[in-house]
């Protein structure tokens, strides 16, 4: 450890670069899990220090200590030598600046508003509207001069809003920002623009923490890297010394090694989607998937691609057109229909629309399995547990028991578990929307290699996914959307980054 | 994943694998919330049985639970909707309604007790469909849809009886109150049959595991296949229900058809329902521990009543006992994760040690 700093404040300039956040030593559990054991962690003025790790590792847990949000169970963090407290206003006070993963602006106010909310300016509860203005323009300035601060927060794109919460996070005094997987997403100029903001943040002085599981920007925005492992510190060492290889080994403790497929034979057309339509959504949209195929679904966030697994799996009603499953309608706007008919969506945001977090794992997993672990209404403890446990052991879920609340779990875990519940039901048709998002390298891997055994089964698969190198690794097929169409359908070896990133921005 | 590294034996030792009777079916968390709530009653009746000869004899403690009994059972019913997430102000009327409908039939309109019976039961249901109706396919706000259905149902009762008590009852009423079973009024037998029907529902059908998904995350019970519309306004037919059963149980009590009965009892049961640990946001509660929240309410009433708190006095003081509950409920929760934390690390401390 001592060495990797001596080298590195060699490399670099001077007293600049001095240590603002010092931790030592910091350990925290969980209910059931030890979060962080023993974790040494700095992060220096005018430097970006970017946190990796796979999910669980406890990178989120070090981010909402630094944050003031717990207290370490031991150990000791300090801002410019005051020691951090258990306060998320005092933890700003002293100076980080955090921005969490998913936005907190309250859509119907104003970028003024959300940028000063908690802190309005003015005297005894009353508001100085002209104050207010005045410090929030100034805050924009820095990192979104294009953005107008009198338009309601809600109406932004995520790219703006997450602007807007770096403008609100960074105050006069802050020293440090932390940032928690903020490209999720973002479409890659507006990373590039954050980025812009980034160096300018950092050129300021400001010591930046930065979490992606994207090692590209990674590359391309840190100074140093710090890797924690199962709660661990693996090390910190300066980016000049590390490449792509080197950091995953250092993540996973091991070599992650590529899926390379090969063809499969397909069978029959299992989905056909005709000339589906939802005004202002989805415009005249038709194609098939048949068994064992993998069709991939690429297209920028925003092109339509969720909005049609939405139609697909009935969550939302069309205005226009057919689902076929096999040859037969599926009724529309019902996903116990679409179920029913035996398709299967692993849902892009599990959290929200897959898992209920107060439940056990045992009983997530068996959601939408009723029919298969009850008799006349009557749920089977055998049956249940049965289920759970030998999909949490062929999918090799990490959690400390199958009646633990799936909330306690890390997300590739979580994701695990909605996996589960569709391998139990084996349906004719599984649609993935991101399966991946947010997800480690390693359980990456492993949920790629489960989709190729899933296809070799017989499955349908229609995978709907932002990471080229998933698409074009796992898909027979690749289908590009663009704007509410499909603006390309093209075979395996049609498929490169280049053709779909042209037919997803002009196609 | 560094899964070959911690094996999931060595993460927590599983609980459930030292109870095997109770695997399933309880989790450690609402297991400490009924010993919590013991405990604080058992407290409490110590303290009592000290300070009030009265209270300790058996004559009194049949008499707390007696009246308990009633706000119990309209209690079961309205733990079905909190649980999904949701909130019924109508109950207490659809108690009276039930309860001039039992005798009205028979005095004004001379059928048979079995209709008056009945129709009453049959009332409950429809106002509990019509609130499931209107908060899913009209989107009412369940606080608002079931204001309404509040205030008409009391103006049903008291136009149908009148605004009086309708007297005399049928005879069934006054063999129910009078009945006893192993020695036990018949009416806590029933209540308690009821809780357990109730919690077998909830702990072991699907429709109960659809209850706490469609609570807890209706977006995702939905999207799991669940028709959370449908889950939503059993719920509310099942409390309707339960509320019309209360009315047969407080026109036996009262030997009368009673409109004016039952002020403000919605709000004592949500009270008594919080108290034993059901979730406001849904999602999260069982019966047993329910039960035991409204068996500390009855306690302070009878408390209360004992101890010749001045009258206008009782409302404050049943209160502040609420508030307090609800604060030691909060406390005692992040007093146990704190202790399970601890065992974390030290379970993982003695391991690294071994290493």
């Amino acid at each position: 450890m001592s060495a990797v700093h001596a080298n590195a404040a060699i490399e670099l300039a001077d007293g600049e670069r001095r240590e603002v956040l010092v931790a030592r030593g910091v350990t925290k559990s969980f209910p059931g899990v030890l979060a962080l054991d023993n974790v040494d962690f700095d992060v220096r003025a005018g430097e970006v220090t970017a946190l990796l790790g796979e999910n669980g590792a406890g990178k989120s847990t070090l981010i909402k200590l630094m944050a003031g949000f717990y207290t370490p169970d031991r150990g000791e963090i300090t801002v410019d030598g005051v020691p951090l407290q258990a306060d998320p206003a005092a933890a700003h006070r002293i100076g980080v600046a955090t921005i969490h993963q998913d936005a907190h602006l309250v859509p119907a106010m104003s970028v003024a508003e959300n940028i000063m909310l908690g802190r309005w300016p003015g005297r005894y509860g009353w508001l100085s509207i002209q104050k207010q203005k005045r410090k929030a323009r100034a805050a924009v300035a820095r990192v979104a001069p294009h953005l107008n601060i009198a338009t309601p927060a809600g109406r932004l794109s995520s790219a703006d809003q997450q602007l807007v919460e770096i403008a609100r996070a960074i105050s006069e005094d802050s020293k440090i920002l932390v940032m928690d997987e903020p490209t999720t997403s973002l479409s890659p100029p507006e990373i590039e623009r954050l980025f812009r903001v980034v160096d300018d943040l950092k050129a300021n002085g400001l010591g930046i923490v930065f979490v992606s599981h994207w090692l590209e920007e990674v590359f391309a925005i840190a100074d140093r890297v710090t890797v924690l492992r199962d709660g661990r510190l693996i090390g910190t060492k300066p980016i000049s010394e590390l490449d792509h290889d080197k950091v995953i080994r250092m993540m996973v403790g091991r070599q992650v090694h590529v899926t390379k497929h090969k063809p499969r034979p397909v069978g029959e057309v299992v989905l056909r989607v005709s000339n589906l339509t939802r005004e202002g959504v989805l415009d005249n949209v038709s194609f098939d998937v048949r068994a064992g195929e993998i069709v991939g679904m690429s297209g920028l966030v925003g092109a339509g691609r969720s909005e049609l697994a939405s139609c697909v799996f009935g969550i939302d009603p069309y205005d226009e057109g057919s689902v076929e499953i096999a040859g037969t309608r599926v009724q529309q706007n019902n996903p116990k229909a679409a179920i029913d008919a035996g398709i299967g969506l692993v849902p892009e945001d599990r959290r929200r629309q897959a898992l209920v977090g107060l439940m056990s794992v045992r009983s997530n997993m068996t959601l939408s399995l009723f029919d298969k672990v009850s008799r006349y209404g009557f749920l089977s403890n055998a049956l249940e547990d049965e289920i759970a446990e030998r999909e949490m052991r062929s999918l090799a879920v990490k959690a400390a028991s199958s009646k633990v609340r799936v909330s306690t779990l890390s997300g590739g875990n979580q994701q695990k578990v909605v996996l589960g519940r569709w391998l139990a039901r084996q349906p004719r048709l599984l649609i993935l929307d991101e399966p991946t998002k947010g997800i480690d390298v390693g359980a990456k891997s492993e949920i790629s290699e489960l989709i190729l055994r899933l296809a070799e089964s017989g499955m349908a698969i229609l995978l709907i996914s932002s990471e080229l190198p998933e698409i074009l690794s796992l898909s027979d097929r690749v289908l590009v959307m663009r704007s509410g169409r499909i603006s390309a359908a093209l075979t395996r070896e049609q498929a490169t980054s280049e053709t779909i990133m042209s037919y997803a921005t002009t196609g | 994943m560094a899964l070959e590294n911690t094996p999931m034996s060595d993460i927590a030792p599983d609980a459930g694998n030292k109870l095997p009777a109770l695997r399933g079916r309880i989790s450690f968390i609402d297991l400490m919330q009924s010993v919590g709530l013991l405990a604080v009653i058992l407290l409490g009746g110590g303290i009592m049985s000290i300070l009030s000869p009265v209270f300790a004899t058996m004559r009194n403690i049949e008499n707390v639970l007696q009246s308990a009994t009633i706000i119990a059972v309209v209690a079961i019913g309205q733990t079905f909707v909190i649980l999904v997430a949701g909130i019924d102000l109508s109950v207490a009327s659809v108690l009276v309604l039930s309860s001039v409908l039992s005798v009205g039939l028979v005095q004004f309109q001379g059928f048979s007790p079995e209709i008056g019976i009945l129709v009453a039961l049959m009332a409950g249901l429809a106002i509990g469909l019509v609130n499931g109706l209107a908060v899913t396919k009209l989107r009412i706000p369940a606080l608002i849809a079931t204001l309404a259905t509040m205030t008409i149902g009391r103006g049903l009762a008291y136009i149908y009886s009148g605004g009086t008590n309708i007297a005399p009852v049928p005879a069934f009423f006054v063999d129910l109150q009078a009945a006893r079973i192993l020695g036990i009024p018949a009416v806590i037998v029933l209540t308690l049959a009821l809780a357990l029907v109730a919690q077998i529902v909830l702990s072991r059908t699907s429709f109960g595991r659809s209850v706490y998904a469609t609570g807890g995350n209706p977006l995702a019970a939905r999207l799991a296949g669940i028709n959370t519309e449908r889950v939503i306004i059993i719920a509310f037919m099942i409390s309707g229900l339960m509320s019309a059963i209360a009315g047969l149980l407080i026109t036996a009590r009262f030997e009368a058809g009673a409109a004016t009965a039952a002020q403000g009892l919605e709000l004592a049961v949500i009270a008594a329902v919080v108290i034993g640990g059901v979730s406001l946001f849904g999602g999260e509660g069982n019966m047993g521990s329910m039960l035991l929240g409204v068996l500390l309410l009855g306690l302070v009433q009878n408390a209360v009543n004992l101890l010749n708190v001045p009258p206008n006095w009782d409302s404050v003081v049943s209160g502040l006992v609420i508030a307090a509950a609800a604060a030691l409920d909060v406390y005692r929760r992040s007093y146990l994760e704190a202790g399970m934390r601890k065992k974390v690390i030290a379970t993982k401390a003695a391991k690294s040690q071994r290493a």
